[in-house]
């Protein structure tokens, strides 16, 4: 749900010169439709599209390797009546990065634009969200594509979905505080089979793996006394799939907390409590606690990388594929978190119940603001 | 005439003439000799009106040259005296003619009446043929016979000659020495030699030495 | 003392023997005549400060300018441009999408006035989110609060560069007024920029912004490309101008930067030229001092001779004495021109207050040591180089007739007749070569020539004046003068040299000058012909009167009828430099009152063609002559035009176009004027019309309604402003050539004491010995000027005809100022008089009477 970057953009961009914008807000009885909720909704002020997942090549002796590309799209309120081409109306942003714990390293790399001709833009429609040679959108076929270049690697990669859109929240309503007005529409796409290739130093490769996609856009997100917060979206061996997250206060407590789980379709043909398809779990059925943690020897910020985590009545362990996930790119974008491939285990016996993605935010202490 | 009167002259604390005095007439031609600091060039500059005496009269024929400024005694330099001087000093970038003609130039005369005046002068020192040249051309004998000519030209009532041989080798100086007194006496000239050697003195007709004490006739 | 030193040198050891020969022969005559030592000393020092103060303005100009240019750039591989009207937006996602291309950033970028403050202000609208790929220090600017620039989004708010917020003086939340067309648009000083990313006065805002309220919605500047590091940088290039329209290019910024730099050339290497002469003057006064010398010591050095010193070793002696010089001279020189250069940099700036560079506003300086060593050197070589001729003739002093006593220095001065025909040939041959990558050298290197062949020449000039003109008549003393400079030929030479050599610049310029301004009145005289023009900015794009402008205008009362002109830029295919259109009413019939048309063509003009007027420049600089039709991109279209006419422009160094405004509108659909010239109704005033229009028009902006007289007086006063650095160049030349003649009267003066103590004997009056130095003096000045009264005409015929051509392109008509040059001749004349009675004065105290007792 890219929380870090999207604060910073808050908080960055002058949007307080927009005072004039209205955004509308987001409300819990909006239905959403599909395909026309895959593209952008640029009335709102916030929306990012995001995939992440897990890559193996040819050499099955390799460790397999994670891989996010993030779009994120602002609206700035800035020259609404502009008529310019090139009037900063919408501004996109992209990062994406790729984990190789053989490389013990993140590589990653970003982009950022404001809508103009076809170069930059996040259509309405289907998926289709373009920065310049990065992009991601719907294809033809049903499936989705991505292409993102950095400068020491390049991802090209199709998604195919296995399994209908899994609202977050009550409906696709993701409340994300205790105020009801932060509140975000949400949902995700779990179990995407991914093909394509990856390119790292001048060398191609053929990939496939899993993968999982976030859509979410909102106008009023941010709780202001949400310091930090801690995100899984795992695909769950057998099909089913597990969103949850916990936003920590200035204190370190927990302020909020959410989880969504949609069952392996063998459990829930087994299993008669999960007759329900989709289980969300408000906050007092979610509960975060950090096992350990690792430094960052370059910015000397400590990460919890390694967590028990209770789900309604699970409980769940997760361990991270590679300690150092940490993403620098404060000097240009002022960013500062930990993002990485991990595998959910069974807490009490160790099995791998599925893989996924950790993002941990606001660990840097205050982000340099 | 030429007649000083106790002729005083200090620089500074030190006096150098006290009280000369000294009569020469026309036709007459007398020697200075002293040692060297006694004074001779002073009194040969306050005769030739270079410099003004502190005291005493300084008279040539009834005109005391230490009354009149600077201006005047120019002038009467110009009209009435001819110098003959040790180093020659002739004009480098003038002919020998033009050099002799110099006075005569500077007192206005020029023509016919001038050249022959200059040929009779270079005819007198024996370089009539020489008018032409320019003095680096010249010996040193001839350049000052030339010298001579010169203070004569324009028919001055002094002429004074300071060491006019002491550039000289013992032949051109005595050419020198007759060549002065004969022009001297021709033109009726007040002539005074200032000179260190006995054998110049010794060709005028009366001998003063100049000393600390004053000036006395040698007899 | 001479002789002491030379006797003692026998009995004592080598070491000390050579120190005596050391002292004898070269420090001796260096302090014997302190005086001169030192006006050879400054001599030197003066031509090297010149030299190297200009050439340190002019490096840092260009610097300045290079830099700049440069930083416009940033880390951009090739940039899209198309100066004037800029290119319609949609060429950018094409160029972007060029593969190869790696960041393509769009930029609107327009100079405007910035009204009530009588100064523009260059204007950067920029995409941050492309630009700060190129620019990383606008990504500097993003640390900590700000990131990646994106506070550049900011609407109505401007970031200036360090240089424009001293030059502005203003501060961060202060507000800026600029001008668009006839009003104000007020922007917000956000922000000041890192030091590194622009580095002359720039306003930044966001391209979008700037698109809009600059009024330039829909159009482009500029596109800063990046290339992929494997990119074929050749193909990518060729792939892009395949895409452009006429009047679009792709440079490097390389490219850009040279033009930028080329731009200024032409002053710069003016200057430079000014600076050379003034080393070369300098030399010139050793060259004369150390012949002086020379003659002077012509006994001394033969007394050396005949106790036994080598021709070698005198020869060794002259030169160590003019390194002694030269070492002195270039030591003070580089030191005085650093300072020269540090004062007039903080003074006027880069440009010495020409107005060629806008921009940097701060200049700094810094000085390498191999700079300092280069120009050292230089004076070094310049003095030696002065002193081996008098030094040869030193060594070569025949010992046995120098000794004798009387003998003088040669009386007739060599004569170099066939060398200087050799020079005036090499100089005509120079005449016919064109200009050197735009810099007019071969001019440069005939004015060398010819001034080479004119000093040579002057020992026959002299010659013959002295035996034929000058006669030793009248006046003893004038006798003796006359024969004095027959006698002294070659010191004479000497001395009338250097005065040629000061005294012709001097009138060269003078006539250039003078020509050039009485052309620029005449000019100015025809090109403004109405009553009364409205102009809405100074060399500023963004300002101009719009269509509502325009009719107001027209509808004025007391206004009988109006012209609207427009001046756009545009490049040509294959130049880079931008010609200017002009586009104005005018028809064949009309063309000949409204420009001052050189030639034109009789023939009707090819059908289909656009009838145009190209400027001088425009001909000489991309060859438009008259009858030929030319290509001209014209509204992202090539039209074929017809050059009618020939004329002369004194404004656009770049070249000019003139056309009709009706057609330009037709082809390019751009309605604005620059100006507006209004011929009034009969008994209307001028003054009253003013004030009525301002009522009328109701804008905010600044524009200027002002009457032609007015006009012509400011261009006057720039000029004469352009041209303040020339006259002192001028005016240190000639104080140079009179230095010669004082150093030459002096040394002689000294020689000739015996002589002057023999006259004062004679009943010479001080006055008249006065008289005759002076009338020495005179006639050394009065040949000299008269040789370089003719000399510096013809020099200055080569400056007009030749290097202004050349380097401005543009002609102009002679125009002699008579009075000016005859001042200048008396002044002369009365000053070498002056001078040399001067130096006479102190030779004739009190006791040059005794002088006659020393030997020599």
């Amino acid at each position: 749900m890219r929380l870090a970057l999207i604060l910073l953009l808050a908080l960055v961009l002058p949007l307080p010169m927009s005072a004039q914008v209205v955004y509308p807000p987001v409300r819990p009885d909006v239905e959403l439709a599909f395909p026309q909720d895959e593209g952008a909704h640029p009335e709102y002020k916030l929306e990012w599209w995001y995939v992440t997942g897990w890559l193996v090549g040819a050499d099955r002796a390799r460790k397999p390797r994670g891989f996010q590309v993030t779009f994120f799209r602002v609206r700035t309120g800035i020259g609404e009546d502009n008529p310019s081409s090139f009037a900063p109306r919408q501004v996109l942003f992209a990062h994406a990065a790729l984990a190789d714990p053989d490389a013990g390293k993140l590589r990653h790399a970003q982009r950022s634009g404001r809508a103009t001709f076809d170069l930059v833009y996040a259509r309405q429609g289907r998926a289709d969200v373009r920065l310049d040679d990065w992009s991601i959108r719907g294809l033809d076929d049903g499936r989705y594509g991505t292409v993102v270049r950095g400068e020491d690697f390049a991802l090209e990669l199709t998604l195919q979905a296995t399994q209908p859109p899994l609202l977050q929240g009550d409906r696709g309503f993701s409340r994300k505080g205790p105020d009801p007005r932060a509140a975000s529409h949400y949902y995700s796409l779990p179990q995407l089979r991914v093909s394509g290739t990856v390119e790292v130093g001048g060398q191609r490769e053929a990939v496939s793996g899993d993968a999982w996609f976030d859509h979410e856009w909102s106008s009023d997100y941010v709780d202001e006394r949400a310091l930090g917060w801690d995100w899984i979206g795992i695909n769950l061996h057998g099909g089913g799939a597990l969103m949850a997250f916990g936003m920590r206060d200035s204190q370190g407590g927990e302020r909020w907390a959410a989880a969504t789980l949609r069952p392996s379709p063998a459990r829930r043909a087994t299993s008669p409590a999960d007759t329900e398809e989709v289980k969300a779990f408000g906050q007092e059925d979610v509960a975060w606690t950090p096992l350990a943690t690792w430094r960052s020897p370059r910015t000397g910020v400590e990460y919890p990388v390694r967590w028990r985590l209770r789900v309604g009545e699970t409980t769940y362990r997760l361990e991270p594929l590679m300690r150092d996930a940490e993403l620098d790119s404060r000097a240009s974008t002022g960013v500062l978190y930990w993002e990485g491939p991990v595998r959910l285990l069974d807490d009490a016996s160790g099995r791998e119940l599925g893989r996924g993605y950790l993002e941990l935010t606001g660990y840097g202490g205050k982000l340099d603001l | 005439m030429l007649e000083l009167r106790h002729v005083s002259k200090s620089y500074g604390d030190r006096r150098i003439l006290d009280g000369v005095s000294l009569t020469v007439r026309r036709g007459e031609y007398v020697a200075i000799v002293g040692e060297s600091g006694v004074g001779k060039s002073t009194l040969l500059n306050l005769i030739a009106g270079l410099d003004v005496p502190d005291s005493g009269e300084l008279l040539l024929e009834a005109t005391d040259l230490a009354r009149l400024d600077e201006e005047a005694r120019t002038r009467v330099r110009r009209s009435r005296m001819g110098f003959v001087f040790q180093a020659f000093h002739l004009l480098p970038h003038l002919s020998v003619a033009r050099n002799v003609a110099l006075p005569l130039a500077l007192n206005g005369r020029a023509g016919a009446e001038a050249d022959r005046r200059v040929h009779e002068l270079l005819e007198a020192v024996g370089l009539a043929d020489r008018a032409d040249s320019l003095p680096r051309e010249l010996s040193g004998g001839e350049m000052q016979r030339i010298a001579v000519a010169r203070a004569l030209a324009h028919r001055p009532a002094v002429v004074l000659a300071d060491e006019p041989t002491g550039n000289l080798d013992p032949d051109n100086a005595a050419t020198i020495r007759d060549v002065l007194r004969a022009q001297i006496k021709r033109d009726d000239a007040a002539g005074i030699l200032v000179t260190h050697s006995a054998t110049a003195a010794a060709s005028t007709d009366r001998v003063y030495e100049l000393t600390r004490a004053g000036l006395t006739l040698r007899s | 003392m001479t002789a002491t030193a030379t006797v003692t040198m026998a009995r004592r050891s080598t070491f000390r023997a050579r120190q005596a020969v050391l002292d004898a022969a070269v420090v001796g005559p260096l302090r014997q005549a302190p005086g001169r030592t030192l006006l050879a000393v400054l001599a030197i020092a003066l031509g090297v400060a010149l030299g190297f103060s200009v050439y340190l303005i002019n490096r840092v100009a260009a610097d300045e300018v290079q830099g700049a240019s440069r930083s416009l750039f940033g880390l951009a591989d090739l940039a899209v441009r198309a100066p004037g009207a800029g290119f319609d937006e949609a060429l950018f996602p094409r160029v972007a999408q060029v593969p190869g291309v790696a960041v393509a950033s769009p930029i609107v970028e327009l100079q405007v006035r910035l009204p009530g403050r009588e100064r523009n202000l260059q204007l950067i609208g920029i995409d941050p989110f492309r630009a700060f790929r190129l620019q990383p220090a606008l990504a500097e600017a993003g640390r900590g609060a700000r990131r990646e620039g994106q506070g550049l989004l900011a609407p109505n708010s401007l970031w200036l560069s360090p240089a424009a917020a001293q030059a502005l003086d203003l501060e961060v939340g202060e507000d800026l007024d600029v001008q668009v067309a006839l009003d104000r648009v007020t922007f917000e000083v956000a922000g000041i920029l890192p030091p590194g990313a622009y580095r002359q006065p720039v306003g930044l805002l966001d391209i979008g912004e700037a698109q809009w309220r600059l009024r330039r919605l829909g159009r482009l500047d500029r596109i800063d490309l990046r290339l992929e590091p494997r990119a074929d940088r050749a193909a990518v290039r060729a792939a892009i101008e395949e895409l452009l329209p006429p009047g679009v290019q792709v440079v490097t910024p390389g490219e850009a930067t040279d033009d930028a730099v080329r731009l200024t050339r032409a002053y710069r290497s003016n200057l430079t030229a000014l600076a050379l002469v003034a080393l070369f003057t300098g030399a010139f006064l050793v060259f004369a001092t150390q012949s002086l010398a020379v003659a002077r010591r012509r006994r001394e050095i033969a007394l050396l001779h005949a106790m036994g010193m080598t021709v070698r070793e005198q020869l060794g002696a002259s030169l160590l004495a003019g390194t002694i010089v030269g070492v002195l001279g270039a030591a003070l020189g580089v030191v005085l021109g650093a300072l020269v250069a540090r004062a007039g940099l903080a003074a006027f700036g880069a440009d010495l207050g020409a107005g060629y560079f806008r921009g940097p506003a701060s200049s700094q300086l810094d000085i390498g040591a191999s700079e300092y060593l280069v120009f050292f050197l230089l004076g070094v070589a310049a003095a030696l180089v002065a002193t081996y001729g008098p030094a040869r003739e030193a060594a070569s002093v025949p010992a046995a007739a120098a000794l004798k006593a009387g003998d003088e220095a040669p009386i007739a001065a060599r004569r170099h007749g066939w060398t200087a025909a050799g020079f005036f040939v090499a100089g005509m041959v120079a005449l016919a070569l064109p200009p050197l990558e735009g810099v007019a050298l071969p001019g440069y290197v005939s004015i060398a020539c010819l001034l080479l062949g004119a000093v040579l020449l002057t020992p026959s000039l002299a010659a013959w004046i002295f035996t034929r003109v000058l006669r030793p008549e009248g006046a003893a003393w004038r006798q003796i003068a006359v024969a004095q400079l027959r006698g002294t030929a070659r010191r004479a030479t000497v001395s009338i040299a250097a005065v040629l050599v000061s005294f012709s610049l001097m009138v060269a310029m003078a006539i250039m000058v003078f020509s050039f301004r009485m052309s620029l009145e005449a000019w100015m005289e025809r090109i403004l012909p109405a009553d009364l023009y409205v102009r809405a900015g100074s060399a500023a794009p963004g300002a101009y009167l719009d269509p509502a402008a325009q009719s107001t205008i027209e509808t004025l009362g007391g206004v009988a009828r109006v012209h609207f002109v427009r001046f756009v830029d545009v490049v040509l295919p294959g130049h880079r430099l931008p010609l200017t259109i002009i586009a104005r009413p005018i028809e064949e019939t009309t063309a000949e009152r409204i420009l001052p048309i050189r030639r034109s063509d009789p023939r009707p003009p090819p059908a289909d063609t656009l009838p145009v007027w190209a400027s001088e420049a425009a001909l000489d600089l991309r060859g438009f002559d008259v009858g030929q039709v030319i290509e001209l991109p014209l509204g992202g279209r090539v039209v074929r035009a017809s050059v009618r006419g020939l004329w002369r422009d004194y404004e656009r160094p770049g070249g000019a176009i003139v056309m009709d405004r009706a057609r330009f509108i037709e082809l390019t659909g751009d309605r604005n004027a620059t100006t507006a010239a209004l011929w009034l109704q009969g008994g209307v005033e001028p003054e009253a019309v003013g004030d009525v229009l301002r009522d009328a028009l109701q804008r905010s902006g600044d524009y200027d309604v002002a009457q032609p007289g007015v006009i012509r007086q400011k261009s006057l006063a720039l000029f004469d402003r352009t041209f303040a650095v020339t006259y002192l160049l001028e005016a240190v030349a000639v104080l140079i050539g009179l230095f010669g003649i004082s150093a030459s009267t002096s040394s002689q003066v000294l020689a000739r004491r015996g002589e002057f103590g023999m006259l004062r004997h004679l009943g010479v009056t001080r006055s008249e010995i006065g008289r005759m130095l002076a009338f020495e003096g005179a006639a050394l000045g009065a040949i000299g000027g008269a040789a370089g009264l003719g000399v510096g005409a013809v020099i200055s015929l080569i400056l007009i005809f030749v290097v202004n051509r050349q380097s401005f392109h543009w002609s102009m008509d002679v125009h002699v100022p008579w009075l000016g040059l005859a001042a200048l001749s008396a002044i002369l004349v009365v000053a070498a008089a002056g001078t040399a009675a001067f130096s006479g004065r102190r030779a004739m105290g009190d006791d040059v009477v005794r002088a006659v007792k020393e030997d020599w």
